[in-house]
């Protein structure tokens, strides 16, 4: 099945499946199957932030009068986090978009991709500001095991999804030898793939960011790093809405409101979708480790951190139909919820300015050109 | 004036809220001594869902959220009737 981006064959996107079905070709959203991709696409458009517009220059002094425990813990967690906004920021795209088959998912799929990309912009934004030169911290990502070790779990159900696409979309379905391996390419061993990624992104999303972002708002609770705070605001305000547009996905799927196959393997797989979220769990708990092996923060500890990691865990696996697997019901870090609150993001008055005076710079620019011939 | 509605949560919570009321649901369930599970409180992250065994809600903003057969989004919803619920 070769792709096409613009497949010329008359197809009805109101009856196509979310995914592998025709390949999209008008961009049309007057007539929608699954009308709520284009609900997320206007509040993720309404979300629109730049990380410029957040001054972070406070941050500095706070940063270098923190101990070295907690440098390592703040540093560690932004590696992480540049970790998996980098793998968010193509892998959608390059995952779904080949497969896709409704125009409202595939636009979803781009702007959410795109709010990805801000997010490592900020990263860049963050750490220059500490460091002048922050290559070093960068560096450190490609050669430091314990986020290499979560590299490969978070990727590896991308590059199978898509290195199995690739083989269908080039040499159809059957059995495929490359370099000696074997593969099976149908229909069915490519849905359970998408599958099993879509719950990998799904865990991703839904509490790999969350031991970094209690780090972040334990400091902003004792008034240090508030600039930075607030861009992990803004982010963790997108990644909501990111996780929204997954957990819709795997229950349509489980619901039956979409392809009847992939109702089929949801139920067939339940064990291995729950196993991907479980070890996600299990390895950020590890995380929580590592951070705090040269000791803790003040307000914070790794049983702390645990304990939200299985919290929110619960609140995750119950939106989409798992049994919720852990002892700790209530929530360990209540302050946490005001930050994750979405109306009190809010830039400072000064922050306010700076887009206003850009809207107001877009604003003249235009002007200037559209009346550039007239006598005004 | 209309009589307040009973809301019960986890067969150990009982309290009254207004026939007309201006507060969420989830700002009611607060109000008296919830421990509710809430992010966004605007509809969209879902966090705040809960199970309802018996009652009406009606929503004053359409949640984002995938609302699953049985939930409610109490952050974005207010009651109809008497209200039975898991939390
Ligand atoms: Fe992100
Ligand atoms: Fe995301």
């Amino acid at each position: 099945m070769k792709y096409s981006t613009f497949n010329q064959a008359l197809v009805n996107p109101l009856i196509e499946p979310m995914f592998f079905g025709n390949s999209v070709n008008v961009a049309r959203y007057d007539q929608q199957r699954h009308s709520i991709f284009e609900k997320l696409i206007e509040k993720q458009l309404s979300f629109f932030w730049r990380p410029e517009e957040v001054d972070v220059s406070r941050d500095r002094v706070d940063f270098h009068a923190m101990s070295d425990s907690e440098k390592h813990i703040f540093i560690s967690n932004l590696k992480y986090q540049t970790l998996l906004d980098s793998v968010q920021g193509r892998s959608p795209n390059i995952a779904f978009l080949p497969i896709v088959s409704l125009p409202e998912l595939e636009t979803w799929i781009e702007t959410w991709s795109f709010s990805e990309t801000i997010h490592s912009r900020s990263y860049t934004h963050i750490l220059r500001n500490l460091f002048g030169d922050p290559s070093e911290v960068f560096d450190d990502i490609m050669v430091n095991d314990e986020i290499k070790k979560r590299a490969t779990d978070i990727s590896k159900y991308y590059d199978d999804l898509i290195f199995h696409t690739q083989l269908w979309q080039t040499q159809g379905e059957g059995d495929i030898t490359i370099d000696g391996e074997t593969y099976t390419v149908t229909p069915r061993e490519l849905k359970k793939k998408l599958f099993l990624c879509m719950n990998s992104v799904n865990a991703l999303e839904a509490i790999r960011f969350y031991v970094s972002f209690a780090c972040t708002f334990a400091f902003a609770e004792r008034e240090m790093m508030e600039g930075n705070s607030k861009i992990i605001r803004l982010i963790a305000r997108d990644e909501n809405l990111h996780l929204t547009s997954t957990q819709h996905i795997l229950n349509l799927w489980q619901y039956g409101e979409d392809d009847p196959e992939m109702q089929e393997i949801a139920e067939e797989l339940k064990d291995e979708a729950l196993a991907i979220f479980t070890s996600a769990v299990e390895q950020e708990k590890k995380w929580a480790h590592y951070l705090f092996k040269n000791g803790s923060m003040i307000g914070l500890n790794e049983q702390m951190l645990c304990q939200y990691v299985e919290y929110i865990a619960n609140l995750r696996m119950a939106a989409i139909g798992l049994e919720p697997q852990y002892d700790q019901t209530s929530n360990p870090l209540p302050w946490m919820n005001k930050y994750l609150v979405s109306d009190n993001v809010q830039v400072a008055p000064q922050e306010a300015e700076i887009s206003s005076y850009l809207v107001g710079q877009i604003d003249s620019e235009v002007s200037a050109t559209d009346f550039g011939d007239y006598d005004l | 004036m209309t009589k307040p509605l009973r809301v019960k949560v986890n067969s150990d919570v009982l309290f009254e809220v207004p026939a007309q009321s201006d507060a969420s649901l989830l700002q009611s369930m607060e109000q008296a001594g919830v421990e509710a599970h809430f992010h966004c409180r605007s509809g969209f992250c879902g966090a705040c869902r809960t199970h309802l065994i018996s009652g009406e809600v009606a929503y004053t903003t359409e949640p984002l959220a995938y609302v699953r057969r049985g939930d409610i989004l109490p952050c974005v919803c207010v009651a109809l009737s008497d209200l039975e619920l898991e939390h």
